[in-house]
């Protein structure tokens, strides 16, 4: 043993009796805390996400379900740490494993869910509907090899569909276990990048001296370790297999449930889904028809909007062709009293009139043949 | 040989800090206990438009727009109208109005059973569409400013390429854009999941099943070391207040409706379509080079859910000779919700847009 581990682990009698007691008193404290945090909130347990989200669950609540979780777990293996750096060691890096290695290690609640315990329960789950089922008559299937069942007759449609779930389950436990030796992997190598990081830190001014400071390291080592485990082929393939599986297992439960359902007239998920599929169908023909009327009114307003303007513009010029008109009747009038000379110059002037006369004559008349067709267009969109 | 030890623990000084744990843990009980739920900014806001659960929210600021064009957020489907209005001195909407911009948002709601079936068409040509010209009536206007984040960005980025008309400025963030980058854990996951049998069997797809998958991606930071973090602040109401309220928002998602979750995976984690240049929503041709429009592109440095090259890739496939990317140095929440985002992200779109405007 080296001076410095050696000063480090001269602990006497009178401390680690401190630290036992110590420990006894932070694990009363903890429970404590738990169960008042329990009462308080009606919290049922730290563990999971079972509990469906919404938005009437009270921030406090659901905080206190996830951070009990988290501390327990540390607070668990604080007090492994605390006993541990206590005792004196010969070798840190053995030291090291015992406090990160084993079932103290604050990995563990890091991962509940997604590592074997959330695949157990998950299993003993639909282990229990499938024995349930099997009470109630059908016959026992235990997993099989593929292909390995032929069957006939009354009740083999049934038989069939338990032997299907028995099979998948199976599945799932292996692509479960396989994804379990990953987690395990990537935990050994959280350990060997803590190693490498601390044997860095031997130096005097460098060295750890606090839990909470070995902690942070740790958690550090442990999503590094992790996010090359969960970014590699292999988990890739493990996951979705284990994802793949799981659903699987729910899809046959569901087909088993409707099956039941069905000899009992009791209307089933299918057609729930399937009058919901209708109805947002309908949602959608309804906003389309609303969507594409509205554009037909508009486009009738824009229509309308342009009769209107021909009509003004036809107006207009019927207007300006009588002010015409009257002024020629004028001027004839005024060369009818008038010296010869005044007499051409008038002429001259309504001649030159009689252009815009004609102009607004054929304007009027081609407006005329387009009004009856865009309000035949009105109309039939009608 | 055994190296030196890193380890200097003192025993008595272990047992200081052991105790000092437990006795924060014991006093801090009573101020969890006390905790009352706490409230979001709740910035003054006005609905405009609803339609079936979504809603189109016009916030309301202490003085006058200077902004001629309303801006329209919308945010992701996982998400809820807080991410943008979490508290008083942590609201983009609350500083995009203080910076001069006249704000609109799409609430998405929370879906249920009767929305199993909506698709992605549904949900980009059906409810943003109508989103867009509810705000166009009102403001008497032909085109928009549009601010997507994140999913909501993707359905911006897809609306804009399907209604160019519409858009006047697009401002993306923490939007991905290639969803194959190689450090896209999520993409990884997805990847292989059979997901037509996924949505056939589940429906639509609990909140608790995304924020589970969410936390997956840093375990023992976000299930645990977040929690002992909390025992430091559990004797300062304030913090205790900030901390719950960012509990409350973050496990407060809305369920997806499935549909749109299994087109989502497919079109965009599986198939990647937004850079293979071969999605589609309804039947439509999704194409970003038809994206013209200037856009202002912004991620997160340290976005753990969307990676950075997942969103800068946006830049080589845009068809706009306007483009602006800014990195902001935080994570995929932090964007939202930092001191520092505040300081940084809205005065930076305002100045963007003020120049566009």
């Amino acid at each position: 043993m080296n001076k410095q581990a050696d000063d480090f682990f001269k602990a006497d009698a009178m401390k680690a009796d401190l630290i036992k007691d110590y420990q006894e008193l932070a694990r009363q404290s903890w429970e404590t805390f738990a169960a008042q945090m329990q009462k308080q909130f009606g919290t049922a347990g730290a563990e999971g996400f079972s509990r469906s989200s919404s938005a009437k669950n009270s921030s406090a609540n659901v905080t206190v379900d996830h951070a009990l979780a988290g501390l327990k777990s540390y607070a668990d293996w604080l007090q492994g740490a605390a006993a541990s750096v206590s005792t004196p060691q010969s070798d840190w890096r053995q030291q090291m494993q015992q406090l990160f290695g084993g079932a103290s290690q604050p990995f563990s609640h890091g991962f509940g869910g997604t590592d074997s315990s959330g695949a157990k329960a998950f299993v003993e789950q639909w282990q229990a509907w499938l024995n349930s089922n099997q009470k109630t008559g059908a016959s026992g299937a235990q997993p099989q090899e593929q292909g390995s069942t032929t069957g006939f007759g009354f009740g083999h449609e049934q038989h069939a569909q338990h032997q299907a779930l028995a099979d998948a389950i199976a599945q799932h436990l292996e692509a479960s276990q396989r994804y379990q030796v990953l987690m395990q992997r990537s935990n050994a190598q959280a350990i060997e990048k803590m190693q490498a990081k601390l044997s860095k830190l031997a130096k005097p001014g460098q060295q750890i001296e606090s839990l909470k400071v070995l902690y942070d390291l740790w958690v550090d080592c442990a999503e590094e370790a992790y996010a090359e485990t969960a970014l590699s082929e292999e988990f890739r393939e493990a996951y979705g297999e284990m994802v793949n599986t799981q659903i699987r297992v729910r899809e046959l439960q569901q087909e088993q449930t409707e099956y039941i359902c069905q000899q009992l007239g009791i209307p089933t998920r299918s057609d729930v889904s399937s009058l919901g599929e209708r109805l947002q169908s309908l949602r959608r023909e309804v906003r389309n028809s609303k969507t594409s009327s509205a554009a037909s009114h508009a486009e009738e307003i824009e229509a309308l909007r342009r009769d209107v303007a021909a009509l003004k513009e036809q107006l207009l010029a019927s207007k300006a062709s009588r002010s015409v008109v009257r002024k020629s009747h004028a001027a004839k009038a005024a060369v009818a009293k008038a010296p010869r000379s005044a007499v051409k110059k008038s002429v001259t002037k309504a001649s030159s009139a009689k252009s815009p006369k004609t102009a607004a004559k054929k304007t009027a008349a081609s407006t005329s043949r387009e009004k009856p067709a865009a309000l035949a267009k009105t109309r039939k969109r009608k | 040989m055994v190296p030196h030890s890193p380890f200097r623990m003192d025993p008595a000084k272990i047992m200081d800090e052991v105790s000092a744990f437990q006795r924060k843990l014991a006093s801090g009980m009573g101020q969890l206990r006390g905790a009352r739920q706490p409230g979001y900014a709740n910035t003054p806001r006005e609905l405009v438009y609803s339609e079936d659960k979504l809603k189109v929210w016009h916030f309301k600021g202490e003085k006058k727009p200077t902004s001629k064009t309303p801006l329209l957020i919308a945010y992701a489907l996982v998400n809820t109208v807080w991410m943008t209005d979490l508290q008083a001195d942590r609201s983009m909407v609350r500083n995009l109005l203080e910076q001069g911009e006249d704000v609109y948002l799409i609430d998405w709601g929370y879906p249920d059973a009767v929305d199993r079936w909506l698709t992605l068409d549904d949900y980009i040509n059906g409810y943003l569409d109508r989103c867009v010209d509810a705000v166009l009536q009102r403001c008497k206007l032909d085109a928009i400013d549009l601010l997507g984040i994140c999913q909501g960005g993707v359905f911006s980025l897809c609306y804009t390429a399907l209604h160019p008309h519409k858009i006047r400025n697009l401002i993306t963030m923490v939007t991905p854009v290639d969803f194959q980058t190689p450090d896209n854990m999520l993409s990884h996951w997805a990847r292989l999941l059979d997901v037509d049998r996924f949505v056939d069997t589940v429906g639509n797809i609990p909140a608790a099943l995304m924020n589970y998958v969410y936390l997956s991606l840093k375990p023992v930071r976000l299930n645990q070391q977040k929690y002992v973090g909390l025992v430091d602040i559990l004797d300062s109401p304030i913090e205790l207040e900030n901390f719950l309220r960012m509990e409350r928002w973050i496990f407060d998602s809305p369920d997806q409706a499935g549909e749109a979750f299994r087109e989502f995976i497919k079109k965009f984690y599986q198939d990647n379509g937004l850079v293979n240049d071969s999605l589609e929503i309804g039947g439509r041709r999704v194409h970003l080079g038809a994206i013209k429009h200037p856009v202002l592109n912004i991620f997160a440095e340290q976005d753990h859910l969307v990676p950075p090259d997942a969103s800068r890739a946006m830049g080589r496939h845009l068809g706009t000779k306007d483009y602006t990317q800014l990195a902001f140095k935080g994570g995929h929440i932090g964007i939202y919700v930092s001191g520092r985002a505040q300081r940084e992200v809205p005065p930076a779109i305002h100045q963007w847009l003020r120049a566009r405007d």
